[in-house]
């Protein structure tokens, strides 16, 4: 079976463009999260969510402007861009032997949103002519496969929060298979909409005041957005083109609950990771660093701590598991994506990104995830979950290659 | 606004009872929610029920996942408002 790696990456997010910006602040656990206000919300509960600034976003407006494109694509786009340049992708490399997998939870949430509210506010059917095109949530895959030339099969999986995630594992197992040489693989998410950010406002999910994983006063998520996109391609193919090899991507798992749509299941989700060690011939001692999907809702924190048990043995206190979500938010279909970058910054700095916010213990849960400050690693596999809505797990394990 | 606790009790019963889905009438404060089939979608729409009413939002979490009875229920979500009602 053939080797896959990853050869470039490139992000963009509320800690601003590109990967290295990421992974320095989930590093030094700088928050992206900023106050947000939606005129449209005449009473907002909920104030904050990890998004870019209004300079930053008017600059990827600007810069990124087609009349056919909103903020959804241009993510994925810029980070595309990063990711290829990094790799040293040139025109002979895209063609039939370059697929795209890019998810997306919601598609183009900002025209789907200017429209409800030109028709419901406004009683208008002046609406926006390039609707369709801009909202359909394989947008941002099919830019990025038209920018590059990318002709091999493309791809978009929207599974929620796992949708960048499973994305990436697809992306994996295609290259791996050798049903495609390379491609690019992540996901994109423009949910700061007023009315995306209203309904998540209805679920209650969203914390009113800090997002806190695994802390014991934890009361809920803060929202973000962005985009990670990755060259995924065979270790071989790299090699030849004398790219630097960021790392490889060695074991992928993912799996469904069959059960509830919100409420999430242990047992499968440590089935997930199980799946992903097998996969990479790996035993759980092996993993030195988890960043975990911790999310900061009781719900997903008290599963995802009961599956790892479940995984790694009732003793958790030797391994560095941590949310970077406090510092990039959680990017729905792009989360898996900005995680990963965050993962590999873990791998190659040999330290553990903090999650930051953290006050206190919560005996539910009984565990320190690297609370507050980076934590020294020494390790060569890290691992990254995503679990969705819907009951969709993801593990991605990534390897340093040598 | 400020109200005696015996009438915003009696209130948030009628509350739970509409957006429940129960009658009013098989509420009791020691009886679990579970047995009144009342559901964390339920949950969703009581607090949204009372975040229209009371102006106060309570996300599902933390403190709510240890709800067990009517009575935990109105505990906390009295708390919540006397909070809000203070700040």
């Amino acid at each position: 079976m053939r080797r896959v790696v990853i050869s470039g990456m490139g992000a963009v997010s509320a800690c601003g463009n590109g990967a290295q910006a990421l992974i320095s602040a989930t590093q030094a656990g700088v928050s992206g999260v900023r106050p947000v206000r939606f005129p449209e919300i005449d009473v907002q509960r909920v104030g904050t969510a990890a998004a870019m600034s209004p300079e930053a976003k008017a600059a990827i407006d600007e810069e990124m402007a087609h009349r056919m494109r909103e903020p959804v694509a241009n993510y994925a786009l810029l980070a595309a861009r990063e990711a290829v340049k990094q790799a040293g992708l040139e025109t002979a490399d895209f063609g039939d032997a370059c697929g795209v997998s890019i998810g997306s939870g919601f598609g183009g949430a900002q025209t789907l949103n200017k429209n409800y509210l030109k028709f419901g506010a406004e009683g208008s059917m002046r609406l926006d002519p390039m609707s369709v095109p801009k909202i359909m949530n394989n947008a941002a895959a099919s830019w990025v496969s038209m920018e590059f030339g990318a002709r091999g099969p493309a791809y978009c999986m929207a599974t929620a929060c796992s949708s960048a995630s499973q994305s990436i594992g697809l992306a994996y197992q295609m290259v791996k298979v050798g049903a495609m040489e390379r491609c690019l693989a992540g996901g994109s998410e423009a949910p700061l909409e007023s009315g995306v950010f209203r309904v998540w406002e209805l679920l209650r999910v969203m914390s009113a005041t800090k997002n806190r994983p695994f802390s014991k006063d934890r009361n809920g998520m803060t929202l973000g957005e962005g985009a990670g996109v990755f060259v995924v391609e065979t270790a071989e193919s790299a090699i030849a083109r004398g790219a630097e090899i960021l790392c490889e991507i060695s074991g992928y798992g993912t799996n469904s609950d069959a059960g509830d749509l919100l409420r999430p299941d242990a047992e499968r989700a440590s089935a997930c990771m199980n799946v992903a060690l097998q996969d990479a011939g790996l035993s759980a001692s092996d993993i030195g660093y988890v960043n975990a999907h911790g999310t900061g809702t009781v719900a997903n924190d008290v599963n995802e701590v009961d599956a790892l048990r479940r995984v790694f043995g009732d003793d958790l206190s030797e391994l560095a598991i941590s949310s970077t979500k406090p510092v990039h938010g959680h990017a729905l279909g792009a989360a898996g994506a900005l995680e990963l970058v965050s993962a590999i910054g873990a791998l190659h700095e040999q330290s553990a990104p903090p999650t930051i916010n953290f006050t206190e213990i919560d005996s539910k849960i009984g565990i320190d995830p690297v609370s507050n400050t980076a934590r020294a690693i020494s390790t060569d596999a890290v691992m990254s979950n995503s679990l969705a809505f819907g009951g969709i797990n993801v593990t991605l394990i990534l390897r340093a290659y040598g | 606004m400020s109200m005696d606790k015996e009438t915003l009790t009696k209130e948030l019963i009628a509350l739970v009872a509409d957006e429940g889905m129960v009658d009013v009438s098989d509420i009791a404060p020691e009886k679990r929610l579970e047995d009144l089939d009342i559901q964390s979608a339920d949950f969703v729409m009581i607090l949204m029920a009372i975040e229209e009413k009371y102006d106060v939002y309570i996300s599902v979490d933390n403190e709510l996942s240890e709800v067990e009875t009517v009575q935990d229920l109105l505990d906390l979500v009295i708390t919540k408002i006397e909070e809000a009602q203070a700040a």
